[in-house]
């Protein structure tokens, strides 16, 4: 039985985010496009699941760049064009913040951002509204920058403020700012979704991150991101790809430095002239690539000299009372008992007792998104991957009871509503979830960590040297943009034209 | 602007570039392939297993136990008692698979040699499976089968501490597994068992049961028949019979026959317990669709063309009304991949490209995006016309 074409343009091992938008893309352009997924629905981590009849989001807190209907930012224009129409309802607030002497609601457009933070910490309004704009400046400069590369010289006029903050952590952006400690800590918390302590993330991320979600908000799709998923998933079949689940691939085939084909788990030998890998550096240069001669010392060199970044732990529950009734009175909570990004990331390299928490309470988003009377809520603290990598076999139900338990107490406590006397549902997600489900390596979701030796700006600079395997592309939190499922789009599209380019180029040799 | 000084702030981009290559430079060029979260992993769920049989005993009259070892001899994975196994049957053309409930506890999994066991009941005409196993499996048999599915057990951040168990007939499986665990002291909760029969010589595992010893497991037998000198409770488990079993803060979970769980959703009604304390195990793939409501009866004697896709083959199989897809699918010796057959698990994910189903609803666990377009869970579907189908390659 035949259920492969002889050849395709190329094949993507992945059918999450990043691998679906290879593929748009490609199919766009009138690509023969095979999408290879190992689970038996697309999305990865960005997917729902049923339990006890009610249907619960595995992952999405909240999407970035997205925008209004009428005014898409990338990511929200690109599945408009692409005829991707999902149902995306508006995130209410930015937070709530929650830390010692502070219980404040914030919410997105950066003036009113600004005032609330001036409410709290008062006389801060001008210094925070100068803060954000910065980064909205250093924002825009980075989203023209992607489609139009310019000189140095040239680029030093026109995006000033992106090239002078480029080569700073943004602690050392933030402290010229001269703000009290308390006004820091209201501008720290959205830290998490990018993954390092100010000490060492670049200002350059913080800024696209502030100024994409304070200054746009976030959505969410209607029926969770699985609907996201999905709909891409279906609108790139209805564009001529094949998409075949429940396929692992195990081999990239390479010969003479160049990627011809794939073989999956099952054994079909599938060829195409080129393959965008979904799966990590680390896995493809270590064990996928075939034969493995074809990796060069200088791959082996990368992967090793990069740091993983975060993992996630979730508890989701269904809870069976209204949120209101349990005392939660927000759409996303961050709380932690300093807003110390560095001691948080510190703290993330153990197992607990976390500090930093995120909860997210899915019905202030989407009202009917439980049977009436209920509620979702859920805890999730992203660590590093590093404890996890400690924890046996025969003890990870304990462990990853006590540290459910653990999220779960202590935001009881915050409410002081014992939440474990209401639970209809829960689960538990940790970085072996992440693992079964999608393979990702170490169970790390969010790719390599964003720091000064590892710096976008840096990856973008190097990234034609780093295509160590001709006709070999990477798409997915391991790419350029790093983690979040916004940037899983970018990252998707990126390798999607370097694949364009590359086939212009050879076509004009 | 100003952050430290004109030549500092206009060389942050090769600077950042520079120390990123240093950092690569400087390391190692030895391939890491070490992933203990994926090592974790693959000792909780490694997939489907190559088993053999290493015992075949009566577990009563009218069922047999059967025990299945690690081909390989690796140890089996970890499990939550209560959770089941799908187990596929190499039968002429046609690949089937079956969940059975893990009638076996769970540290006997990982203790010695380690093993797994199902109690099957010889069924009565309806279930050539349950038959092929009480009359032909043997030891040194071998199967594929993968251990730790479902989502029936006892879970320490949702359950109360008390459990009263509702089983009916072979239904008792799961809770043997759960007694046994309770028993060697690896759950922590008190476990009383109301379990149905029809008579005393119709009890499944009633030995293995009474032997178990622990002040934290209790039995208690409820015989539907007429048998006279029986001394224990008589008549259904009723909401009376519950009650007097019943902690103050009581989980209850059920399983056995679809009748039984009609029966019990009345009962447990009358108990005032609230939702998150009543658990029942899936409903499993139902017995007579037609009796389902809005199922199209007029359709029930029909057999439809199903043309089915896997990649960019097709074949067309033949498809009857009251018969699931993957029911379907099997009989033409196409694999599909199942496990609870009950709508629940989602294993059988499968497109409907063009045609119409009927979905039983007492199974419908589909996400609201996929009933959308038009996925359905194989085996809770039925086809009500012509229709293509879309699988994945096995």
């Amino acid at each position: 039985m035949k259920f492969y074409k002889d050849h395709y343009d190329v094949i993507v091992i992945g059918g999450a985010l990043a691998g679906l938008s290879s593929a748009l893309m490609l199919a766009d352009k009138g690509k023969d496009v095979l999408v290879l997924e190992r689970h038996n629905l697309p999305g990865g981590i960005a997917t729902s699941f049923v339990r006890g009849g009610i249907e619960i989001e595995a992952a999405l807190h909240e999407m970035m760049s997205i925008g209004s209907k009428d005014n898409r930012l990338k990511v929200g224009k690109f599945f408009d064009d692409m005829g991707v129409d999902i149902d995306w309802l508006k995130v209410p607030e930015a937070y709530h913040a929650s830390f010692p002497g502070v219980e404040v609601t914030l919410h997105p457009g950066l003036e009113r951002f600004a005032k609330e933070i001036d409410e709290v910490v008062p006389g801060t309004y001008d210094k925070v509204l100068r803060l954000l704009n910065l980064c909205n400046t250093v924002f825009d400069s980075v989203n023209e920058l992607s489609i139009h590369p310019m000189s140095k010289a040239k680029m030093l006029i026109k995006h000033e403020a992106f090239v002078k903050t480029a080569g700073y952590t943004t602690a050392e952006v933030m402290d010229t700012f001269d703000l009290p400690q308390k006004a820091k800590d209201l501008l720290a918390p959205y830290w998490i979704y990018v993954g390092s302590g100010f000490s060492e993330l670049p200002f350059t991320i913080y800024s696209v991150l502030m100024a994409d979600y304070v200054g746009y908000g976030s959505y969410i799709p209607l029926k969770f991101s699985h609907e996201m998923s999905l709909k891409m998933a279906e609108r790139a079949e209805a564009m001529g790809v094949q998409i075949e689940y429940r396929q692992q691939v195990d081999k990239i085939l390479v010969k003479d430095g160049r990627a011809y084909g794939v073989r999956t788990a099952r054994g079909d030998e599938i060829h195409a002239d080129y393959v965008i890998s979904s799966a990590y550096p680390n896995k493809v240069y270590t064990s996928m690539i075939e034969p493995a001669s074809e990796v060069p010392e200088k791959a082996l060199r990368m992967v090793n000299g990069r740091r993983l970044s975060l993992t996630a732990f979730s508890v989701i529950m269904i809870l069976d009372r209204p949120a209101q009734e349990l005392n939660i009175r927000d759409y996303s909570i961050f709380r932690g008992d300093t807003m110390d990004t560095d001691a948080h990331y510190e703290n993330l390299a153990g197992l607990g007792p976390y500090k930093y928490l995120t909860c997210i309470c899915h019905n202030y988003g989407n009202p009917g998104c439980t049977p009436e009377g209920t509620c979702s809520f859920s805890v999730t603290v992203l660590p590093r991957v590093d404890g996890w990598k400690t924890v046996k076999a025969e003890d990870y139900d304990e462990v990853k009871h006590r540290v459910a338990k653990q999220l779960i107490d202590d935001m009881s406590a915050y409410f002081g509503t014992n939440l474990l006397d209401h639970v209809l549902e829960v689960v538990i997600e940790t970085p072996m979830t992440v693992n079964r489900y999608t393979n990702a390596w170490n169970g790390c979701i969010y790719g390599y960590a964003h720091t000064m030796e590892d710096h976008i700006i840096a990856r973008l600079q190097t990234a034609e040297a780093e295509r160590f395997i001709r006709h070999l592309e990477f798409s997915g939190a391991h790419a350029i943009s790093g983690d979040g499922m916004g940037p899983q789009v970018t990252n998707g599209r990126k390798a999607a034209k370097n694949v364009l380019d590359t086939m212009a180029e050879e076509a004009a040799k | 602007m100003k952050i430290k000084g004109f030549l500092k702030d206009v060389t942050g981009a090769s600077r950042v570039t520079k120390a990123r290559l240093a950092a690569f430079e400087n390391a190692s060029p030895v391939p890491e392939k070490n992933d203990p979260i994926a090592d974790v992993v693959r000792e909780w769920h490694p997939g489907k297993l190559d088993l053999v049989v290493t015992e075949v005993r009566d577990a009563c009259r009218t069922a047999k136990t059967v025990r299945f070892e690690r081909a390989d001899g690796k140890k089996l994975p970890f499990f939550y008692a209560g959770q089941y196994m799908v187990l596929d049957f190499e039968i002429g053309e046609s690949v089937i698979s079956r969940p059975y409930s893990i009638s076996s506890a769970p540290y006997q999994a990982r203790e010695g040699r380690g093993f797994v066991e199902i109690t099957v009941r010889r069924s009565k005409g309806d279930g050539f499976i349950a038959d092929f196993i009480n009359d032909s499996v043997k030891v040194g048999d071998r199967f594929r089968g993968l251990i730790g599915c479902g989502q029936f057990y006892w879970e320490s951040l949702r359950d109360a501490g008390h459990v009263v168990a509702l089983a009916g007939g072979v239904g008792i499986t799961p809770f043997a597994s759960m007694a046994k665990e309770v028993a060697d002291g690896k759950l922590p909760i008190d476990l009383t068992i109301l379990y149905g029969s029809v008579s005393s010589d119709d009890i499944v595992m009633k030995q293995e049961l009474d032997a178990i010893k622990s002040d934290r497991v209790h039995i208690v037998h409820v015989l539907s028949g007429d048998e006279p000198g029986w001394q224990g409770e008589r008549g259904f488990i009723t909401a009376d019979i519950i009650r007097k079993y019943s902690a103050p803060d009581t989980t209850y979970m059920i399983c056995g026959p679809q009748a039984m769980y009609r029966f019990m959703r009345e009962e447990l009604k009358k108990l005032d317990a609230p939702a998150r304390r009543i658990r029942f195990e899936v409903f499993g793939q139902a017995k007579d669709i037609t009796s389902f409501p809005g199922y199209p009866k007029e359709l029930a004697d029909k057999t439809f063309n199903l043309t089915v896709r896997r990649g960019i083959h097709e074949d067309v199989i033949q498809a009857k009304a009251t018969e699931s897809l993957v029911v379907a699918l099997e009989r033409a010796g196409i694999r599909i991949e199942t496990g609870c057959r009950s709508g629940e698990c989602g294993f059988c994910r499968t497109k409907v490209v063009s045609g119409s189903v009927y979905v039983c609803p007492e199974n419908d666990g589909r996400r609201a995006a996929d009933r959308d377009f038009g996925y359905v869970h194989a085996c809770a579907a039925y086809p009500t016309s012509d229709l293509t189908i879309k699988i994945p390659i096995e």
